[in-house]
């Protein structure tokens, strides 16, 4: 609730920090969030990045009070809200189909929030119309959500959960029923509200993209348990397991066998790095080198993605540039070599 | 060609003939209130009003219309609290034995009339409940709640919980949820449930048989009688009133969905 009437001038509001601790939830068969510990910082945009039942929205949902957890502890801005019903939490939160209220106006949806909080009737007109102007959609209040597009009401959605300036703004794949354009669109919105409120994001998707170009720092969920946490380039270009290089952009895997024994690391390179030569041509020096005959070539406009084929069956990807010293095309033998630092070792932790 | 039109004519044969025996009691009861005969006569010799002023007349026919306006009234404020609340028990609620409760709800549905009418006497006549409008409006309440708990629970499946969620995200607690998204949203359901409850009450005649007496009737027991003791025609002044009466009901729930229609289109 807004006690400063300062405050009301503006939707900006200050970042909570958010304290996740030792959070367990158990359903019959699984452990749905196996033990998270996680602080998400003032201001941040955080996105819980995994597959389909790794935990993301259970975890969210546990911020939120609809689930309640096991084991552990939820704080918002050092306040414990564990016990505490979702209702009086003080978070926004968005929903992936929206979830308007169909019976009311878009202007009386976006006052919702203004009126449950006994905010004066002029102060509500105000902040409503203003919520409004921010996702741009400030002439069609007297609109009912039915007669809008998906676009526009996951943008009513977000006004009304900006409008009465909560502590955080939760948001569960709040583009995963739109289209590819339209998202695209809606994901400059968000990091331009995000920068705008100065609000914590928290944002959960199962879009390694989307995670990768949203976020402050990503967390990568992996059957409720977390995986890694960090920012999108260092999620990228420091993987620590298989798994995190494998779900974040394209990879090439080499599994660790250091004198035919498995020692259970792995080696990744991604396929920019990658170049690719004539075999026998002189190399620079030190890189590491693999020979390979060209099986497939993709243009991608930007660039060309060539698929390798390697001695032993298995198939390197790499990404170059379409006006390279070296043209490939199906079946000509090439070797494909990388500098060291480009190959990391991390752990194989997809066998598990 | 041939073969399909003589099917089509076959069916709209067939679509005329089920229509006409469904009102054909219509074309029976309108012109035979109209008769000027002391006795139900079809078809009708001369032209009278004689029978609507004897209903108005009569205070046997009077107080028992009164009486069933009243009891209905009363059932469908019951039937709809109870079921509404029994159907969010069904379809949201956690707990054991949650089947043997939604077939104990269900129940005055299955179990005949005449039986529930027997029981019922057998026990109000002990505590002097029989002839009493409080009689009729807890027998009733049980073979409405029901009807609503039908239809209300058949929209609480279809509706979005996460509207509610989203509710309380924006800082509703239970209650305000309940009133303001909840139930606006499933109101067509429970306002249909309501003309259901008030329909089963105002229409029993079984269990009520049991419970009326000289001090206390309604509606369908005086017509009963009315035609079981006197062949009286006041009957079918009765029905033809109440056959207009529905008429109206259903023709103003419609005009007001198509301006409800309207209205949205033009805001479009």
């Amino acid at each position: 609730m807004s006690q400063n009437p300062s405050t009301t001038s503006t939707l900006a509001g200050t970042g909570v920090s958010i304290d996740i601790r030792n959070v367990v939830k158990r359903y019959k068969t699984m452990t749905a969030v196996d033990d998270v510990s996680l602080t998400i910082e003032p201001g941040e945009f955080l996105t819980l990045l995994g597959s389909s039942g790794s935990g993301k929205s259970t975890l969210l949902n546990i911020i939120a009070g609809f689930i309640s957890a096991d084991e552990g502890s939820i704080e918002v801005g050092g306040k414990n809200l564990t016990k505490v019903p979702p209702y009086q939490r003080d978070l926004g939160m968005v929903f992936q189909h929206y979830a308007l209220f169909p019976h009311m106006s878009v202007w009386d949806n976006v006052a919702f929030p203004l009126k449950r909080r006994r905010v004066p009737k002029a102060q509500i007109a105000e902040r409503v119309q203003r919520a409004l102007d921010t996702v741009e959609l400030g002439h069609l209040g007297k609109r009912r959500p039915a007669q809008l597009s998906g676009g526009q009401q996951q943008r009513v959605a977000l006004a009304r959960a900006i409008v009465f300036q909560p502590q955080a703004l939760l948001m569960d794949e709040p583009l995963g029923a739109l289209d590819k354009r339209l998202r695209e669109q809606l994901q400059l919105e968000i990091k331009r509200l995000h920068r705008e409120l100065g609000t914590t994001f928290v944002f959960v998707t199962h879009d390694q993209e989307e995670a990768l170009a949203m976020s402050d720092r990503i967390a990568v969920l992996r059957d409720g348990a977390l995986v890694q946490v960090g920012t999108p380039v260092e999620l990228y270009e420091r993987p620590a397991s298989r798994y995190t290089a494998e779900f974040l952009g394209e990879s090439n895997i080499f599994t660790g066998r250091k004198h035919g024994v498995d020692d259970g690391s792995a080696l990744v390179v991604r396929p920019e790095h990658v170049r690719l030569s004539a075999p026998g041509a002189e190399l620079p020096t030190g890189h590491n080198a693999i020979d390979g005959v060209v099986r497939e070539v993709v243009y991608l406009g930007s660039g060309l993605r060539v698929e390798i084929a390697l001695p032993d069956g298995r198939h390197l990807i790499t990404r170059s540039e379409v006006r390279s010293a070296l043209t490939p095309s199906p079946g000509l033998p090439v070797a494909a070599h990388w500098h060291p630092e480009h190959a990391l070792v991390v752990r194989d932790d997809t066998a598990a | 060609m041939n073969t399909k039109l003589l099917c089509r004519g076959a069916l709209g044969f067939l679509v005329v003939l089920t229509a006409l025996y469904l009102v054909a009691p219509v074309f029976f009861v309108i012109p035979t209130s109209f008769n000027d005969s002391s006795f139900l006569e079809f078809p009708p010799k001369a032209f009278s009003m004689r029978w609507y002023h004897a209903f108005f007349e009569d205070p046997a026919w009077i107080n028992s219309t009164l009486n069933s306006l009243q009891i209905g009234v009363w059932v469908t404020i019951l039937s709809v609290i109870l079921g509404t609340a029994a159907a969010l028990a069904m379809i949201r609620g956690r707990y054991p034995v949650k089947a043997l409760v939604s077939g104990l709800v269900l129940a005055p549905v299955l179990v005949p009339y005449v039986i529930i009418g027997l029981a019922v006497y057998a026990v109000f006549l002990k505590i002097g409940l029989t002839q009493s409008i409080l009689g009729f409006v807890l027998v009733h309440t049980a073979l409405a709640v029901p009807f609503v708990v039908i239809n209300v629970s058949a929209a609480l499946v279809s509706f979005d919980e996460r509207l509610e969620m989203a509710a309380m995200s924006l800082g509703a607690n239970r209650i305000s949820t309940f009133l303001r998204i909840t139930l606006p949203c499933i109101a067509p359901s429970v306002a249909a449930g309501a003309l259901f409850a008030f329909i089963t009450s105002f229409d029993e005649v079984v269990t009520s048989v049991f419970l009326a007496g000289p001090d206390v009737s309604t509606l369908p027991v005086q017509m009963w009688s009315g035609v079981r003791v006197q062949i009286d025609p006041t009957v079918a002044a009765v029905s033809t009133m109440l056959l207009l009466v529905t008429l109206a009901l259903f023709a103003s729930a419609g005009l007001l969905r198509l301006f409800r229609a309207r209205r949205l289109a033009k805001a479009a």
